[in-house]
């Protein structure tokens, strides 16, 4: 067994609460990636699993055992830091039975295990060599190797992909994800890349300011966010977000713009509209067709990115509203031209003042009833 | 234009040569001023008329170095300073590896006044300290002299007994005060070396299940190898090279150094024997060169690649 139960995890350093009561399970077997910005405390969270910091107050249980007060070799878990930790003196044969070594395993079970672990991460050929004379993608692998050789229940990963070229951290996604699939450990990994967790995870927790904002499988959280925290930071580019006003299903932005909700939400004012760059189209003023001058429809092109399979257009109107939008391979568009932008109604969310997702009246009356 | 620049740039490059031959000759006459003395110690310790004026020798004689160590103390000035000085070394870098590792990692408030404190020890002259480090040596004295005439009635052991436990005049005053001469820098070089080894190496190694020896054992000790050579190389030399310490510190011949030793036989009132302290000199100088040579092969090891970020 082991699942991992948090149960109103708490840190505070110096009286600042960095972790702020937090309640996730994550089961046997789970890949479960800890997402969140800078400072919000998913690395606290991971050294709490791996009892290198202290919990402030709450419940930690692996394998249904409290753990709380347990060392962290006695947890049964293994951990991949984000600078990696190689021992410099160390060769990578060392390195990765350092733990058996230390165990006093027996020298030729030592030297299996370590030649199945490298074979594993194909490393065989480097292990007589020294961290400083490896890669940063093999010296990543070595401390894999480390973590799995000692077939731990847990394996945590503290945003072990950070220091990679692009290239190579993509190369090493789908090798943990194959990783996991041969192993079966649960999986705790800690990143701030989004894109990560939406390939990699069976279970994100979004965290913002020591709170888990939401949590879920990657692809309901991409279509079911419950506030504009979550929102915005799975998808890339983000969801747009624009302020207006509701009455009457129809939705009035900030520069005049009407847009028809059909799925019938309660009036309000000081709402946020929700919409994905790939949930909006988009059409061409013609010049002199009068439709350019009516500034409430009028959109200018700011910035094109193009990437090749896709393009990205970024949009400004007279109410300095933003909007980026995508369009499926080479576009021609021209910065400064004005363009109009139709919303595709049925994939928009509407938050309120404090950017918690509102619900159409229909399913707020089916919760209530 | 062109024509004009040319010779212009070539005579930069000229000029630039012979200002650069200029620095390298005045280099090498500095260092041969420099070495001068370490050739005439050298050719006048195998020289059989050794003088004060360097020349060089009709034959070659080690009769000199045969002279100090057969007939006089001289195997004992060294063994006296190895000894003292070694163990002086030894105890340095244990207590300043504990001492730089905790004062690396603490978070505590008065780790810079602790610090400061530390190398003001360093800072004061070594004579301003040796009327109050008397007193307190003295004292000590009187309590383990006292202890073991009450361990042994037999005066052949309170004899030895004394000779290395005693405060003054004895090895054990020497070595506690050669270590607390150097320990202020050495706690300083260990700091900053800790400093210097990311805390992640610690974590890794309590993951993978090391206890609080294991991780000092195979993996701080290793990675601060080279802080250990320099500190070690520092603390042995400046003890190796004390004069003042001994010189208060011991009255017994038998406890004399190599410094002291080398004094004393200056000291002598007939006719200076340039051969037999020239071939004191080498002696005395050996032992220094021998820590660097093995120290170097430490501080120049660097440990890298092990973390990145």
């Amino acid at each position: 067994m082991s699942q991992i139960e948090l149960i109103n995890i708490k840190k505070n350093y110096m009286g600042t609460e960095v972790v702020k009561g937090i309640d996730v399970t994550i089961n046997e077997g789970e890949f479960a990636v800890i997402v969140g910005p800078s400072g919000c405390g998913k690395s606290t969270l991971l050294r709490m699993i791996a009892g290198l910091e202290d919990i402030s107050s709450g419940e930690l249980k692996i394998g249904g055992k409290l753990m709380n007060n347990v060392s962290p070799d006695q947890r049964e878990i293994a951990m991949v830091f984000q600078s990696y930790a190689l021992y410099p003196h160390m060769t990578v044969a060392e390195n990765i039975g350092f733990a058996l070594a230390l165990k006093k395993t027996d020298k030729a079970e030592i030297n299996r295990r370590v030649l199945e672990a490298a074979k594993m991460l194909e490393l065989e050929h480097l292990l007589e060599r020294k961290p400083a004379a490896l890669s940063g993608g093999q010296r990543q692998r070595v401390a894999i190797g480390r973590a799995i050789v000692k077939r731990p229940k847990v394996i945590l990963f503290d945003e072990p992909l950070s220091n990679l070229d692009a290239k190579l951290r993509v190369q090493m996604r789908t090798e943990l994800m194959r990783l996991h699939r041969e192993f079966g450990s649960t999986i705790v990994y800690v990143t701030h890349d989004q894109v990560e967790a939406m390939t990699m995870a069976q279970k994100i927790i979004v965290l913002n300011n020591g709170h888990v904002a939401q949590m879920g499988k990657p692809m309901d959280l991409y279509r079911d966010p419950e506030n504009t925290f979550v929102a915005q930071f799975i998808g890339v580019p983000k969801m747009n977000l624009l302020r207006g006003n509701l009455q009457a299903d129809v939705f009035t932005l900030q520069s005049g713009q009407k847009l028809q909700l059909d799925c019938g939400y309660r009036d309000g004012s000081d709402l946020q509209l929700g919409v994905r760059p790939e949930h909006l189209k988009l059409e061409l003023l013609q010049p002199g067709s009068g439709s350019e001058n009516n500034s409430e429809h009028s959109w200018t092109v700011d910035v094109v990115e193009r990437l090749g399979v896709e393009s990205f257009i970024h949009l400004c109107n007279a109410a300095r509203d933003v909007l980026v939008l995508r369009l499926e391979g080479d576009c021609d568009l021209q910065v400064d031209s004005k363009v109009a932008v139709r919303f595709d109604c049925s994939h928009c969310y509407l938050f309120n003042e404090a950017g918690v997702r509102l619900l159409p009246n229909t399913a707020a009356l089916d919760l209530v009833g | 234009m062109v024509t004009l620049v040319r010779p212009a740039n070539e005579e930069t490059i000229m000029t630039h040569h012979a200002s650069q031959r200029r620095a390298y000759l005045t280099l090498v006459l500095i260092s041969l001023f420099c070495l001068m003395p370490f050739f005439w110690v050298v050719l006048a310790a195998f020289d059989p008329k050794a003088s004060q004026f360097l020349q060089i020798p009709d034959g070659i004689t080690v009769n000199h170095f045969w002279n100090l160590l057969a007939n006089e103390s001289g195997v004992r000035w060294v063994l006296n300073s190895v000894g003292i000085v070694g163990t002086a070394t030894l105890l340095t870098l244990i207590l300043a590896g504990f001492g730089g590792y905790a004062l690396s990692r603490t978070q505590a408030w008065w780790k810079r006044p602790l610090l400061y404190a530390i190398i003001l020890v360093r800072i004061v002259p070594p004579p301003a300290l040796i009327v109050p480090v008397y007193k307190v040596m003295l004292f000590l004295n009187e309590w383990i002299n006292n202890l073991i005439n009450s361990l042994t009635s037999d005066v052949a052991q309170q004899v030895v007994l004394s000779r290395i436990f005693s405060f003054v005049d004895g090895y054990l005053g020497l070595i506690l005060i050669q270590t607390a001469m150097q320990l202020p820098l050495a706690i300083w070089i260990m700091k900053t070396f800790f400093d210097a080894i990311p805390k992640d190496y610690e974590e890794a190694a309590a993951l993978d299940g090391a206890s609080q020896w294991q991780t000092v054992r195979h993996v701080l000790i290793p990675l601060a190898l080279p802080g250990f050579a320099a500190a070690g190389l520092f603390a042995f030399i400046n003890a190796w090279g004390d004069f003042l310490m001994p010189l208060m510190f011991t009255s017994s011949p038998e406890l004399q150094t190599l410094p002291l030793g080398m004094f004393r036989a200056f000291l002598r009132v007939d006719a200076i024997d340039y051969g037999f302290l020239t071939a004191l000199a080498v002696i005395y100088t050996l032992p220094a060169v021998i820590a660097f040579a093995f120290a170097r092969k430490f501080l120049t090891q660097t440990f890298s690649g092990g973390v990145k970020g």
